[in-house]
């Protein structure tokens, strides 16, 4: 018999749900937001202390215009990230994780999907005000329409590296007493080598072939170079390496998740 | 093949216990279902009972397909939990009282809307079925207020409607009244046993609480030790496995001392005595007759000892061979 409901709907199901329920974490996310709006403040005076220093119209090819779009999308991507690893870990612990079992679902999707409709609100009310606040500093950057879409195609494909590497620290509960140590681990380096504070071009020249070969770059720094100096061949490349970090990323997902699942204990009685 | 809900063989379970850190740390095998055989028809009520540590938690999750036995073998509705979990998730549902599967921040119709899209329910089957459980559960008042703002009570009520949302025929329910008031507990076992009932659902209840047993449940089973320590109807295990009565006297003027075999004095004032006799030791006539010759009777109950009494008497019990008591309801 069918329903006419896919798998597709599910799990769409589960992401405007979790999108709705995060509506109501308004105040946390207004929070989180002045949070944002002091920081673009600083780095603003900052880089123009800088820029003015160096004398020079760009730096690491950005102007001070595409610095402050580039900062406003970088601190929106990390400050719109959900506690994956934590939740994942208080599942395994408590043994909630048991209940995902006992539906007709995949518990690693689900995860997923909820982290997706829990981030899409989160970053649009960041870039919101990222964006109000960079229009109102240094004005708006070129972008065309053709930019804006590869923007938003390689956005979601960040969101979803950085979940499945967040979940697999989360099932490191499995075998760690803590995993909070991992995550402070993987947060600073999606923070510093994944280029929230400056762009990889700012960095060592020796460093950069090796940075924009991590994951975290396809996270942070490819989707806001993209959108602050859209490029296509830019656009290819980052879109490659994300569909390679991702399809690594799921098959490790895929086995640790096999393995960790034989290890559910009947946690709480 | 018999019309059974539940086959459980043999069924065995055990856990490495590690202990210890670095170079001190031990490995140790802690059994947490040890040898267990049980047969639940369709449509009956158990409740499967025992103290913490004693399996029950550890059998749920095999039955439902999230840990996989060591040994032995189980069916539910006919599949293997472990290997038809993607089958068998579809005819079950399950309530844990501690673990809630409504979305916090929003209403339970937003919950309900999704379990629906999760289990594919056709639209109008989805509807139809929704409407009748918001009626029958007298969720229809709160369905569109935030979860965080229900009553525990109503939260219930609405956990339980959410999990027979697609139609299971076995239900597993983990202690569903833990923290409920009175009034809410009795509520809840009421929609439970008319659910079984009238649906003729299957129900698998835990709890520690004796209320539920008595009316929600018709067969009990308790474990201890990861084993079968009783597998009994309920209405019998009172005066089966602890022969023992609760009398309550008052007597006109001061009465001779009672002391026979099998009676222990629990409570005594000037006119009234109250005790517990092992019928087993004392037939219940020759208990009445030394009640008699005590002095003047004003006034006598004889009650059955509460069930926790008889429920801890069953915990501290070594274990028995299971009766495998089978009966419909």
């Amino acid at each position: 018999m069918s329903s006419g409901i896919t798998v597709a709907d599910k799990y769409w199901w589960i992401s405007l749900t979790s999108a709705k329920s995060n509506l109501a974490y308004l105040a946390e996310i207004g929070s989180r937001v002045f949070f944002l709006g002091v920081i673009l403040y600083i780095f603003l005076r900052l880089w123009q202390v800088t820029y003015s220093e160096t004398g020079s119209q760009t730096l690491g090819g950005l102007s001070l215009p595409q610095m402050l779009w580039y900062l406003a999308i970088t601190e929106s991507i990390i400050l719109s990230g959900p506690r994956v690893a934590q939740s994942v870990d208080q599942d395994v612990r408590t043994g909630a994780i048991s209940i995902h079992f006992i539906r007709p679902l995949s518990y690693p999707l689900y995860c997923l999907f909820n982290t997706l409709g829990e981030r899409a609100v989160r970053f649009f009310v960041n870039m919101s005000v990222g964006a109000l606040i960079s229009v109102v500093f240094v004005g708006f950057v070129p972008m065309n329409w053709l930019g804006f879409f590869c923007f938003l195609t390689v956005l979601p494909l960040a969101f979803v590296i950085d979940f499945l590497g967040n979940f697999l620290i989360g099932l490191a509960a499995f075998w760690l007493e803590d995993t909070n140590g991992l995550v402070l681990i993987y947060s600073r380096m999606t923070m510093i080598l994944g280029g929230m504070l400056i762009p990889l071009e700012l960095f060592p020249d020796s460093w950069q072939a090796t940075l924009k070969m991590l994951p975290f770059s396809a996270v942070v720094y490819g989707p806001a170079r993209l959108f602050v100096s859209p490029d296509l061949a830019f656009y290819q490349d980052i879109l490659f390496r994300q569909v390679v970090a991702c399809i690594f990323f799921a098959l490790a997902v895929a086995f640790v998740f096999r393995i960790a699942s034989r290890r559910v204990f009947a946690n709480g009685g | 093949m018999s019309d059974a809900a539940v086959t459980i063989e043999n069924l065995r379970k055990t856990f490495t216990l590690q202990t210890g850190k670095g170079l001190k740390r031990t490995s140790s095998e802690v059994v947490a279902v040890d040898d267990i055989s049980l047969s639940i028809p369709s449509g009956q009520s158990v409740a499967f009972i025992g103290p913490n540590g004693a399996g029950k938690s550890t059998t749920i999750k095999i039955l439902t397909g999230i840990l996989r036995p060591t040994a032995g073998s189980a069916t539910v509705l006919g599949w293997v939990p472990w290997t038809d979990r993607k089958k068998l998730v579809r005819q079950i549902g399950a309530v844990f009282g501690q673990r809630s599967q409504l979305w916090y921040h929003l209403p339970p119709r937003d919950t309900f809307e999704l379990l629906g899209k999760i289990y594919e329910l056709p639209k109008n089957d989805y509807t139809k079925r929704r409407d009748m459980l918001i009626e029958r559960f007298g969720i229809g008042t709160f369905l569109d207020t935030q979860v965080r703002k229900l009553s525990l009570g109503q939260r219930m009520r609405a956990e339980i409607a959410a999990s027979l949302l697609h139609h299971p025929r076995v239900l597993f329910l983990d202690e569903p009244t833990i923290g409920l008031d009175v009034m809410a507990r009795q509520e809840l076992r009421d929609l439970i046993r008319e659910w079984n009932k009238e649906e003729g659902i299957t129900v698998f209840l835990t709890s520690h609480d004796a209320g539920d047993i008595e009316y929600v449940a018709r067969r009990v089973v308790v474990v201890n030790h990861g084993k079968v320590v009783l597998d009994d109807k309920v209405s019998s295990m009172r005066r089966q496995y602890l022969g023992a009565k609760v009398l309550s006297v008052k007597y006109h003027d001061n009465p001779a001392a009672l002391d026979f075999p099998g009676a222990t004095i629990v409570k005594s004032s000037q006119y009234a005595v109250r005790l517990e006799v092992d019928t087993q030791v004392t037939a219940i006539e020759a208990v009445m007759e030394h009640i008699l010759k005590a002095g003047s009777v004003a006034d006598i109950t004889i009650e059955d000892p509460p069930l926790e009494e008889v429920i801890a008497h069953i915990y501290s019990q070594p274990p028995q061979p299971s009766t495998g008591e089978e009966d419909g309801e």
